[in-house]
Protein backbone atom coordinates (compact mmCIF):
# COMPACT_ATOMS: atom_id res chain seq x y z
CA UNK A 1 0.00 0.00 0.00
CA UNK A 2 1.51 3.13 -1.26
CA UNK A 3 2.25 5.38 2.19
CA UNK A 4 0.13 8.35 2.75
CA UNK A 5 1.91 12.00 1.42
CA UNK A 6 2.90 13.95 4.81
CA UNK A 7 2.01 17.34 2.76
CA UNK A 8 -0.36 18.74 0.20
CA UNK A 9 0.76 20.15 -2.51
CA UNK A 10 -0.03 23.99 -1.52
CA UNK A 11 1.66 22.82 1.55
CA UNK A 12 4.84 21.55 0.18
CA UNK A 13 4.95 24.70 -1.94
CA UNK A 14 4.92 27.30 0.99
CA UNK A 15 7.59 24.91 2.24
CA UNK A 16 9.66 25.27 -0.57
CA UNK A 17 9.39 28.56 -1.00
CA UNK A 18 10.43 29.52 2.72
CA UNK A 19 13.29 26.65 2.11
CA UNK A 20 14.96 28.48 -0.60
CA UNK A 21 16.52 30.79 2.11
CA UNK A 22 15.51 29.06 5.48
CA UNK A 23 17.25 31.82 7.66
CA UNK A 24 15.76 34.90 5.95
CA UNK A 25 12.64 36.32 7.60
CA UNK A 26 9.70 36.48 4.77
CA UNK A 27 6.11 38.02 4.74
CA UNK A 28 3.01 36.77 3.68
CA UNK A 29 2.71 39.07 0.53
CA UNK A 30 5.87 37.56 -1.27
CA UNK A 31 5.18 33.97 0.23
CA UNK A 32 2.13 34.72 -1.97
CA UNK A 33 3.41 35.77 -4.73
CA UNK A 34 5.67 32.94 -4.96
CA UNK A 35 3.93 30.08 -4.58
CA UNK A 36 0.99 31.59 -6.50
CA UNK A 37 -1.45 31.16 -3.47
CA UNK A 38 -4.17 33.46 -2.40
CA UNK A 39 -4.08 34.74 1.03
CA UNK A 40 -7.50 32.76 1.89
CA UNK A 41 -5.61 29.57 1.14
CA UNK A 42 -1.78 30.74 2.39
CA UNK A 43 -2.74 31.74 5.94
CA UNK A 44 -4.35 28.23 6.98
CA UNK A 45 -1.80 26.86 5.50
CA UNK A 46 0.98 28.99 7.44
CA UNK A 47 -1.65 28.78 10.41
CA UNK A 48 -1.40 25.18 10.19
CA UNK A 49 2.53 24.75 9.97
CA UNK A 50 3.19 27.10 12.90
CA UNK A 51 1.15 24.93 15.06
CA UNK A 52 3.04 22.26 14.13
CA UNK A 53 6.20 24.34 15.19
CA UNK A 54 7.66 23.64 11.67
CA UNK A 55 7.10 27.23 11.15
CA UNK A 56 8.27 30.41 13.54
CA UNK A 57 6.20 34.14 13.22
CA UNK A 58 7.25 37.38 14.84
CA UNK A 59 5.73 40.96 14.09
CA UNK A 60 8.18 42.87 12.03
CA UNK A 61 10.53 45.18 14.98
CA UNK A 62 10.64 48.21 12.88
CA UNK A 63 8.46 48.58 10.00
CA UNK A 64 8.83 51.61 7.38
CA UNK A 65 6.96 54.46 7.76
CA UNK A 66 3.84 54.94 6.48
CA UNK A 67 2.67 51.16 6.56
CA UNK A 68 1.94 49.19 9.59
CA UNK A 69 4.24 46.03 10.78
CA UNK A 70 4.22 42.76 8.93
CA UNK A 71 3.80 39.60 10.32
CA UNK A 72 7.21 37.31 9.32
CA UNK A 73 7.76 33.69 8.79
CA UNK A 74 11.10 31.26 8.31
CA UNK A 75 11.30 27.73 8.51
CA UNK A 76 12.32 26.19 12.53
CA UNK A 77 15.13 23.77 12.58
CA UNK A 78 12.04 20.80 12.56
CA UNK A 79 10.58 22.54 9.86
CA UNK A 80 13.68 22.48 7.51
CA UNK A 81 14.25 18.84 8.21
CA UNK A 82 10.68 17.49 7.28
CA UNK A 83 10.95 20.43 4.29
CA UNK A 84 14.05 18.39 3.13
CA UNK A 85 12.73 15.44 3.47
CA UNK A 86 9.64 16.15 1.78
CA UNK A 87 10.90 17.43 -1.61
CA UNK A 88 13.21 14.92 -1.67
CA UNK A 89 11.03 12.68 -1.59
CA UNK A 90 8.53 14.85 -3.77
CA UNK A 91 11.72 14.60 -6.19
CA UNK A 92 11.86 11.11 -6.29
CA UNK A 93 9.99 8.94 -9.40
CA UNK A 94 6.97 7.07 -7.56
CA UNK A 95 5.91 4.00 -8.39
CA UNK A 96 2.14 4.71 -8.48
CA UNK A 97 0.27 8.20 -9.04
CA UNK A 98 -0.14 8.68 -5.69
CA UNK A 99 1.16 10.99 -2.78
CA UNK A 100 2.94 14.18 -3.66
CA UNK A 101 3.73 13.53 -7.01
CA UNK A 102 -0.24 12.87 -7.48
CA UNK A 103 -1.57 16.09 -5.58
CA UNK A 104 1.13 18.08 -7.32
CA UNK A 105 -0.69 16.40 -11.04
CA UNK A 106 -3.83 17.36 -9.85
CA UNK A 107 -2.88 20.99 -8.48
CA UNK A 108 -0.90 20.79 -11.67
CA UNK A 109 -4.14 20.65 -13.38
CA UNK A 110 -5.53 23.18 -12.00
CA UNK A 111 -3.06 25.95 -12.01
CA UNK A 112 -3.62 28.55 -9.52
CA UNK A 113 -3.33 32.41 -9.82
CA UNK A 114 -1.79 33.74 -12.52
CA UNK A 115 -1.70 30.56 -14.41
CA UNK A 116 1.06 29.05 -12.12
CA UNK A 117 0.92 26.07 -10.69
CA UNK A 118 1.15 25.78 -7.07
CA UNK A 119 3.64 23.56 -7.25
CA UNK A 120 5.77 24.79 -9.69
CA UNK A 121 9.47 24.55 -8.99
CA UNK A 122 8.56 22.46 -6.41
CA UNK A 123 8.13 19.09 -8.28
CA UNK A 124 10.60 17.83 -11.19
CA UNK B 1 -13.93 50.53 -4.83
CA UNK B 2 -11.52 51.78 -1.97
CA UNK B 3 -14.84 52.34 -0.28
CA UNK B 4 -15.66 48.34 -0.59
CA UNK B 5 -12.00 47.99 0.86
CA UNK B 6 -12.06 50.22 3.97
CA UNK B 7 -15.48 48.21 4.33
CA UNK B 8 -13.98 44.89 4.16
CA UNK B 9 -11.22 46.18 6.37
CA UNK B 10 -13.27 47.53 9.23
CA UNK B 11 -15.24 44.47 8.91
CA UNK B 12 -12.76 42.62 9.67
CA UNK B 13 -10.93 44.16 12.15
CA UNK B 14 -14.33 44.27 14.27
CA UNK B 15 -15.07 40.52 13.53
CA UNK B 16 -11.59 39.72 14.94
CA UNK B 17 -12.75 39.34 18.50
CA UNK B 18 -14.72 36.22 17.45
CA UNK B 19 -11.10 34.35 17.21
CA UNK B 20 -9.30 32.49 20.19
CA UNK B 21 -6.66 34.57 21.38
CA UNK B 22 -3.77 32.46 19.61
CA UNK B 23 -5.68 32.99 16.17
CA UNK B 24 -6.30 36.94 16.42
CA UNK B 25 -2.49 37.71 15.24
CA UNK B 26 -2.80 35.70 12.02
CA UNK B 27 -5.83 37.82 10.74
CA UNK B 28 -4.12 40.86 11.71
CA UNK B 29 -0.92 39.58 9.88
CA UNK B 30 -3.12 39.64 6.74
CA UNK B 31 -4.79 42.97 7.23
CA UNK B 32 -1.04 44.04 7.38
CA UNK B 33 -0.25 42.61 4.34
CA UNK B 34 -2.88 44.37 2.81
CA UNK B 35 -1.12 47.50 2.27
CA UNK B 36 1.62 45.84 0.32
CA UNK B 37 -1.25 44.17 -2.05
CA UNK B 38 -2.01 46.62 -4.88
CA UNK B 39 -5.13 49.02 -4.61
CA UNK B 40 -7.97 47.86 -6.04
CA UNK B 41 -9.08 44.63 -6.84
CA UNK B 42 -5.97 42.80 -5.79
CA UNK B 43 -6.31 44.36 -2.49
CA UNK B 44 -10.09 43.66 -2.17
CA UNK B 45 -9.19 39.88 -3.17
CA UNK B 46 -6.66 39.65 -0.49
CA UNK B 47 -8.30 41.15 2.18
CA UNK B 48 -11.66 38.71 0.95
CA UNK B 49 -9.08 36.38 1.49
CA UNK B 50 -8.60 37.13 4.98
CA UNK B 51 -12.33 37.27 6.14
CA UNK B 52 -12.17 33.24 4.63
CA UNK B 53 -9.73 32.99 7.13
CA UNK B 54 -11.62 34.63 9.75
CA UNK B 55 -14.64 32.70 8.88
CA UNK B 56 -12.52 29.50 8.96
CA UNK B 57 -10.95 30.09 11.95
CA UNK B 58 -14.09 31.75 13.85
CA UNK B 59 -16.74 30.17 12.34
CA UNK B 60 -15.84 26.23 11.72
CA UNK B 61 -18.76 24.40 10.78
CA UNK B 62 -19.03 23.13 14.17
CA UNK B 63 -18.63 25.88 16.30
CA UNK B 64 -21.17 27.99 14.04
CA UNK B 65 -23.52 25.12 14.54
CA UNK B 66 -23.75 24.54 18.20
CA UNK B 67 -24.13 28.40 18.06
CA UNK B 68 -26.80 28.84 16.06
CA UNK B 69 -28.71 25.53 17.52
CA UNK B 70 -27.99 27.13 20.98
CA UNK B 71 -28.98 30.45 20.21
CA UNK B 72 -32.50 29.15 18.50
CA UNK B 73 -33.32 26.87 21.62
CA UNK B 74 -32.98 29.85 24.09
CA UNK B 75 -34.74 32.22 21.94
CA UNK B 76 -37.51 29.52 21.82
CA UNK B 77 -37.54 28.97 25.87
CA UNK B 78 -37.19 33.06 25.99
CA UNK B 79 -40.88 33.22 23.73
CA UNK B 80 -42.26 30.47 25.59
CA UNK B 81 -40.89 32.72 28.74
CA UNK B 82 -41.93 35.74 28.20
CA UNK B 83 -44.57 36.97 30.61
CA UNK B 84 -47.82 39.44 29.44
CA UNK B 85 -46.54 42.65 29.98
CA UNK B 86 -50.19 43.17 31.70
CA UNK B 87 -48.76 40.09 34.25
CA UNK B 88 -48.24 41.50 37.69
CA UNK B 89 -44.58 42.08 37.99
CA UNK B 90 -43.87 41.21 34.57
CA UNK B 91 -40.76 43.09 34.26
CA UNK B 92 -39.10 40.56 37.29
CA UNK B 93 -40.06 38.03 35.13
CA UNK B 94 -38.97 39.80 31.87
CA UNK B 95 -35.61 40.10 34.10
CA UNK B 96 -35.08 36.45 34.70
CA UNK B 97 -36.09 35.37 31.19
CA UNK B 98 -33.35 37.36 29.69
CA UNK B 99 -30.77 37.34 32.74
CA UNK B 100 -30.86 33.63 32.78
CA UNK B 101 -30.02 33.09 28.39
CA UNK B 102 -27.27 35.91 29.05
CA UNK B 103 -25.72 33.77 32.18
CA UNK B 104 -25.74 30.60 30.04
CA UNK B 105 -24.94 32.70 26.66
CA UNK B 106 -22.06 34.68 28.92
CA UNK B 107 -21.18 32.05 31.18
CA UNK B 108 -18.97 30.04 29.00
CA UNK B 109 -16.71 33.17 27.24
CA UNK B 110 -16.38 34.49 31.31
CA UNK B 111 -15.07 31.26 32.58
CA UNK B 112 -13.01 29.93 29.56
CA UNK B 113 -10.18 32.06 30.49
CA UNK B 114 -9.96 30.42 33.82
CA UNK B 115 -11.52 26.87 33.71
CA UNK B 116 -9.79 26.65 29.56
CA UNK B 117 -11.99 24.85 26.72
CA UNK B 118 -14.64 21.85 27.14
CA UNK B 119 -12.87 18.53 28.22
CA UNK B 120 -12.44 16.51 24.68
CA UNK B 121 -14.31 13.33 25.75
CA UNK B 122 -18.12 12.80 24.61
CA UNK B 123 -19.16 12.56 28.11
CA UNK B 124 -17.88 16.05 28.96
CA UNK B 125 -20.02 17.19 26.23
CA UNK B 126 -22.96 15.21 26.60
CA UNK B 127 -22.89 17.01 29.95
CA UNK B 128 -22.73 20.08 28.77
CA UNK B 129 -25.25 20.12 26.27
CA UNK B 130 -27.57 18.18 28.87
CA UNK B 131 -27.59 20.54 31.71
CA UNK B 132 -27.96 23.85 29.39
CA UNK B 133 -30.67 21.61 27.46
CA UNK B 134 -32.53 21.29 30.95
CA UNK B 135 -31.93 25.15 32.50
CA UNK B 136 -33.08 25.90 28.81
CA UNK B 137 -36.42 24.21 29.69
CA UNK B 138 -36.71 25.14 33.16
CA UNK B 139 -37.51 28.65 32.27
CA UNK B 140 -40.54 28.30 29.89
CA UNK B 141 -41.89 25.70 32.60
CA UNK B 142 -40.83 28.01 35.97
CA UNK B 143 -42.72 31.18 34.25
CA UNK B 144 -45.77 29.12 34.32
CA UNK B 145 -45.74 27.16 37.63
CA UNK B 146 -44.44 30.39 39.48
CA UNK B 147 -46.83 32.57 38.94
CA UNK B 148 -50.36 29.58 38.95
CA UNK B 149 -50.14 29.41 43.10
CA UNK B 150 -50.06 33.47 42.84
CA UNK B 151 -53.06 33.66 40.48
CA UNK B 152 -56.81 34.59 41.87
CA UNK B 153 -59.44 32.29 40.82
CA UNK B 154 -62.36 34.48 38.95
CA UNK B 155 -64.54 31.35 39.01
CA UNK B 156 -66.70 30.58 41.89
CA UNK B 157 -65.83 26.62 42.53
CA UNK B 158 -62.05 27.26 41.73
CA UNK B 159 -61.88 30.47 43.87
CA UNK B 160 -63.21 28.61 46.55
CA UNK B 161 -61.12 25.61 46.44
CA UNK B 162 -58.47 28.59 46.42
CA UNK B 163 -59.62 29.83 49.88
CA UNK B 164 -60.04 26.88 51.15
CA UNK B 165 -56.16 25.88 50.60
CA UNK B 166 -55.63 28.57 53.12
CA UNK B 167 -54.98 31.75 50.44
CA UNK B 168 -58.39 33.50 51.92
CA UNK B 169 -56.06 36.56 52.68
CA UNK B 170 -54.59 37.15 49.60
CA UNK B 171 -56.39 39.42 46.61
CA UNK B 172 -58.87 40.18 44.61
CA UNK B 173 -60.71 37.53 42.19
CA UNK B 174 -58.72 37.97 38.61
CA UNK B 175 -55.44 38.98 40.44
CA UNK B 176 -52.48 38.12 41.25
CA UNK B 177 -51.76 37.27 45.02
CA UNK B 178 -47.97 37.45 44.78
CA UNK B 179 -45.75 40.06 46.30
CA UNK B 180 -43.02 41.13 44.26
CA UNK B 181 -40.95 38.38 43.07
CA UNK B 182 -37.67 40.21 42.90
CA UNK B 183 -35.87 38.27 45.94
CA UNK B 184 -36.95 34.72 44.46
CA UNK B 185 -36.01 35.57 40.43
CA UNK B 186 -32.24 36.76 42.52
CA UNK B 187 -32.32 34.05 44.38
CA UNK B 188 -32.66 31.22 41.36
CA UNK B 189 -30.13 33.48 39.19
CA UNK B 190 -27.33 33.01 41.57
CA UNK B 191 -28.76 29.07 42.01
CA UNK B 192 -28.59 28.88 38.00
CA UNK B 193 -25.05 31.04 38.14
CA UNK B 194 -23.95 28.37 40.78
CA UNK B 195 -24.70 25.33 38.52
CA UNK B 196 -23.36 26.78 35.22
CA UNK B 197 -19.94 27.64 36.47
CA UNK B 198 -20.44 24.11 38.18
CA UNK B 199 -21.14 22.06 35.16
CA UNK B 200 -18.46 24.02 32.99
CA UNK B 201 -15.71 23.34 35.35
CA UNK B 202 -16.45 19.73 35.90
CA UNK B 203 -16.59 19.60 31.57
CA UNK B 204 -13.73 21.24 31.26
CA UNK B 205 -10.24 20.51 30.86
CA UNK B 206 -8.28 22.52 33.53
CA UNK B 207 -10.67 20.31 35.81
CA UNK B 208 -8.84 16.96 34.77
CA UNK B 209 -11.93 15.19 35.05
CA UNK B 210 -11.40 11.80 33.25
CA UNK B 211 -14.52 10.68 31.41
CA UNK B 212 -14.97 8.01 32.85
CA UNK B 213 -15.34 9.81 35.93
CA UNK B 214 -17.79 11.96 34.09
CA UNK B 215 -19.56 9.01 32.97
CA UNK B 216 -19.98 7.36 36.03
CA UNK B 217 -21.53 10.55 37.50
CA UNK B 218 -23.59 11.14 34.94
CA UNK B 219 -24.80 8.06 34.74
CA UNK B 220 -25.51 7.16 38.48
CA UNK B 221 -27.10 10.38 38.46
CA UNK B 222 -29.77 9.90 35.67
CA UNK B 223 -30.72 6.26 37.25
CA UNK B 224 -31.23 8.56 41.11
CA UNK B 225 -32.88 11.36 38.89
CA UNK B 226 -35.59 8.50 37.14
CA UNK B 227 -36.12 7.31 40.81
CA UNK B 228 -36.48 10.49 42.54
CA UNK B 229 -38.64 11.62 39.89
CA UNK B 230 -40.75 8.53 40.13
CA UNK B 231 -40.93 9.56 43.90
CA UNK B 232 -41.70 13.29 43.45
CA UNK B 233 -42.96 13.81 40.12
CA UNK B 234 -45.06 16.82 41.59
CA UNK B 235 -42.94 18.32 44.10
CA UNK B 236 -43.98 16.28 47.28
CA UNK B 237 -48.06 16.08 46.62
CA UNK B 238 -49.43 12.84 47.20
CA UNK B 239 -52.21 13.15 44.38
CA UNK B 240 -50.34 11.60 41.78
CA UNK B 241 -51.96 8.44 41.18
CA UNK B 242 -50.91 7.13 37.71
CA UNK B 243 -49.09 4.29 38.17
CA UNK B 244 -46.86 5.52 35.89
CA UNK B 245 -46.25 8.61 38.13
CA UNK B 246 -46.56 6.10 41.49
CA UNK B 247 -45.70 9.46 43.66
CA UNK B 248 -44.64 9.07 47.27
CA UNK B 249 -47.22 6.56 48.34
CA UNK B 250 -44.97 4.08 47.03
CA UNK B 251 -42.81 2.94 49.82
CA UNK B 252 -39.99 0.79 48.16
CA UNK B 253 -39.30 3.57 45.35
CA UNK B 254 -38.90 6.17 48.46
CA UNK B 255 -36.66 3.79 50.09
CA UNK B 256 -34.85 3.76 47.05
CA UNK B 257 -34.60 6.93 46.64
CA UNK B 258 -33.21 7.39 49.83
CA UNK B 259 -30.52 4.78 49.01
CA UNK B 260 -29.37 6.55 46.55
CA UNK B 261 -29.33 9.70 47.04
CA UNK B 262 -26.79 8.63 49.77
CA UNK B 263 -25.23 5.56 48.53
CA UNK B 264 -25.22 6.83 44.57
CA UNK B 265 -22.65 9.05 45.17
CA UNK B 266 -20.50 7.03 47.88
CA UNK B 267 -20.90 4.43 44.88
CA UNK B 268 -20.14 6.91 42.12
CA UNK B 269 -17.01 7.88 44.45
CA UNK B 270 -15.73 4.66 44.71
CA UNK B 271 -16.25 3.94 41.55
CA UNK B 272 -14.52 6.66 39.47
CA UNK B 273 -11.52 6.51 42.10
CA UNK B 274 -11.32 2.68 41.20
CA UNK B 275 -11.55 3.33 36.85
CA UNK B 276 -9.26 6.10 37.46
CA UNK B 277 -6.62 3.53 37.52
CA UNK B 278 -7.17 0.12 38.17
CA UNK B 279 -4.05 -0.35 39.95
CA UNK B 280 -3.64 0.25 43.20
CA UNK B 281 -1.70 3.43 43.78
CA UNK B 282 1.69 3.38 44.73
CA UNK B 283 2.29 7.26 45.10
CA UNK B 284 0.47 10.15 46.80
CA UNK B 285 0.08 12.10 43.70
CA UNK B 286 -1.75 9.41 42.43
CA UNK B 287 -4.13 8.80 45.54
CA UNK B 288 -4.71 12.38 45.31
CA UNK B 289 -5.84 12.43 42.03
CA UNK B 290 -8.03 9.08 42.19
CA UNK B 291 -9.86 11.09 45.32
CA UNK B 292 -10.05 13.92 43.79
CA UNK B 293 -12.23 11.82 40.80
CA UNK B 294 -14.22 10.57 43.31
CA UNK B 295 -15.19 13.94 44.85
CA UNK B 296 -16.06 14.88 41.27
CA UNK B 297 -18.30 11.76 40.37
CA UNK B 298 -20.03 12.18 43.87
CA UNK B 299 -21.04 15.59 43.41
CA UNK B 300 -21.90 15.44 39.62
CA UNK B 301 -24.45 12.42 40.28
CA UNK B 302 -26.22 14.26 42.84
CA UNK B 303 -25.98 17.43 40.69
CA UNK B 304 -27.44 15.39 37.67
CA UNK B 305 -30.21 13.78 39.49
CA UNK B 306 -31.17 17.60 40.77
CA UNK B 307 -31.18 19.08 37.70
CA UNK B 308 -32.88 15.88 35.73
CA UNK B 309 -35.83 15.59 38.14
CA UNK B 310 -36.72 19.37 38.33
CA UNK B 311 -36.65 20.01 35.35
CA UNK B 312 -39.10 16.89 34.38
CA UNK B 313 -40.71 17.68 37.39
CA UNK B 314 -41.25 21.26 36.81
CA UNK B 315 -41.81 20.64 33.37
CA UNK B 316 -44.89 17.80 34.03
CA UNK B 317 -46.29 20.67 36.32
CA UNK B 318 -46.56 23.07 33.69
CA UNK B 319 -47.72 20.59 31.27
CA UNK B 320 -50.89 19.92 33.84
CA UNK B 321 -51.54 24.08 34.34
CA UNK B 322 -51.53 24.33 29.89
CA UNK B 323 -52.78 21.26 28.94
CA UNK B 324 -56.23 20.07 30.29
CA UNK B 325 -56.24 16.81 28.95
CA UNK B 326 -52.81 15.85 30.59
CA UNK B 327 -54.64 15.77 34.15
CA UNK B 328 -56.61 12.90 34.08
CA UNK B 329 -53.92 11.11 32.75
CA UNK B 330 -51.69 11.67 35.91
CA UNK B 331 -54.36 11.91 38.32
CA UNK B 332 -56.44 8.58 36.88
CA UNK B 333 -59.33 10.21 37.54
CA UNK B 334 -61.18 10.68 34.19
CA UNK B 335 -64.69 11.75 36.21
CA UNK B 336 -62.64 14.36 38.05
CA UNK B 337 -64.76 18.03 38.69
CA UNK B 338 -63.21 21.21 37.74
CA UNK B 339 -62.59 22.71 40.98
CA UNK B 340 -61.42 19.17 41.92
CA UNK B 341 -58.51 19.04 38.78
CA UNK B 342 -57.94 22.71 39.82
CA UNK B 343 -56.71 21.83 43.24
CA UNK B 344 -54.54 19.13 42.31
CA UNK B 345 -52.53 21.46 39.89
CA UNK B 346 -53.09 24.35 42.60
CA UNK B 347 -51.14 21.45 44.90
CA UNK B 348 -48.59 20.82 42.39
CA UNK B 349 -47.83 24.23 41.48
CA UNK B 350 -47.03 25.07 45.28
CA UNK B 351 -45.04 22.55 46.05
CA UNK B 352 -42.73 23.01 42.44
CA UNK B 353 -40.56 24.67 45.84
CA UNK B 354 -39.48 20.79 46.89
CA UNK B 355 -37.31 21.00 43.45
CA UNK B 356 -35.61 23.92 44.74
CA UNK B 357 -34.46 22.56 48.12
CA UNK B 358 -33.52 19.50 45.60
CA UNK B 359 -31.64 21.79 43.65
CA UNK B 360 -29.51 23.32 46.60
CA UNK B 361 -28.64 20.24 49.04
CA UNK B 362 -28.17 17.44 46.70
CA UNK B 363 -24.93 19.03 45.38
CA UNK B 364 -24.01 19.32 49.28
CA UNK B 365 -25.00 16.12 50.09
CA UNK B 366 -22.80 14.17 46.80
CA UNK B 367 -19.69 15.92 48.17
CA UNK B 368 -19.94 14.28 51.52
CA UNK B 369 -21.21 11.12 50.64
CA UNK B 370 -18.57 11.01 48.05
CA UNK B 371 -15.91 11.66 50.60
CA UNK B 372 -17.49 9.21 53.06
CA UNK B 373 -17.38 6.46 50.23
CA UNK B 374 -14.15 7.23 49.66
CA UNK B 375 -12.97 7.25 53.12
CA UNK B 376 -14.68 3.62 53.63
CA UNK B 377 -13.00 1.94 50.09
CA UNK B 378 -10.12 3.66 49.26
CA UNK B 379 -6.59 2.31 50.77
CA UNK B 380 -4.58 5.03 52.88
CA UNK B 381 -2.76 6.71 50.42
CA UNK B 382 1.32 5.30 50.86
CA UNK B 383 4.38 7.41 50.31
CA UNK B 384 6.34 6.95 47.05
CA UNK B 385 9.04 4.62 46.30
CA UNK B 386 8.66 0.63 46.22
CA UNK B 387 6.43 -0.82 48.63
CA UNK B 388 6.88 -4.37 49.90
CA UNK B 389 4.30 -7.24 47.64
CA UNK B 390 4.72 -4.68 44.66
CA UNK B 391 6.29 -6.59 42.53
CA UNK B 392 9.51 -5.36 42.91
CA UNK B 393 8.87 -1.65 41.22
CA UNK B 394 8.08 -0.88 38.25
CA UNK B 395 6.60 2.24 36.70
CA UNK B 396 3.19 3.12 37.97
CA UNK B 397 0.13 2.28 36.16
CA UNK B 398 -0.60 4.19 32.80
CA UNK B 399 -2.40 7.56 33.52
CA UNK B 400 -5.79 7.24 32.24
CA UNK B 401 -6.67 9.98 28.96
CA UNK B 402 -7.28 13.46 30.31
CA UNK B 403 -5.27 17.20 30.35
CA UNK B 404 -5.38 18.76 27.07
CA UNK B 405 -5.50 15.96 24.71
CA UNK B 406 -8.12 14.26 26.28
CA UNK B 407 -7.30 10.76 24.53
CA UNK B 408 -7.55 11.64 21.51
CA UNK B 409 -4.31 11.75 18.18
CA UNK B 410 -2.40 14.39 19.20
CA UNK B 411 -2.66 17.65 17.63
CA UNK B 412 0.38 17.52 15.60
CA UNK B 413 -1.29 14.37 13.70
CA UNK B 414 -4.74 15.97 13.59
CA UNK B 415 -2.89 18.85 12.02
CA UNK B 416 -1.28 16.51 9.24
CA UNK B 417 -4.34 14.88 8.17
CA UNK B 418 -5.57 18.98 8.09
CA UNK B 419 -2.50 19.99 5.69
CA UNK B 420 -3.55 16.70 3.29
CA UNK B 421 -6.72 18.52 2.32
CA UNK B 422 -6.50 21.06 -0.49
CA UNK B 423 -7.32 24.74 1.00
Amino acid sequence: MASQPEFSAQTLSVLAALCDEPSRWQHGYALAKQTGLKSGTLYPILIRLADRRLVEACWEEEPAPGRPRRHLYRLTAAGLARTTGALASAARPAPEPSGVRASARRAGARPAAGGRSAVAGVIP
Amino acid sequence: MNKLNRAVAAAGRGAAWLLPPGRRDWVAAVWAEAHEVPPGLARLTWRAGGVWVLAREALMPRRLGRVVVFAAAAAAAAWAAWPDSSVLHADADQFGVIATVLLLAGMPLLTRRFFGPVSDSRSARFLRVGGYAAILALIPARAVVGPYPLNVPQRGAELRVFIADGNSTHGMPGTSAGGPPWPGEIFFLILTACYVVLILWLTSRRASAAPSTLAVGAGVGIVSGLVMYSVAPLGLTQYASNPWLPGSRVDPLVALAWILLLGGPAAAGALAAGWYCRRPGRSAELAQARIGQGLVAGVLANLVSALFVTALGTGLIALMIKVAWLRPLVYRDPHASQAAAYGHVLHASEHAGTYVLMCVTFPVIGLLMSAVGLACLMPVPRQSGPQPGDGGGGPPGPEPPHGPSGGRRPEAESDADRLLVPA
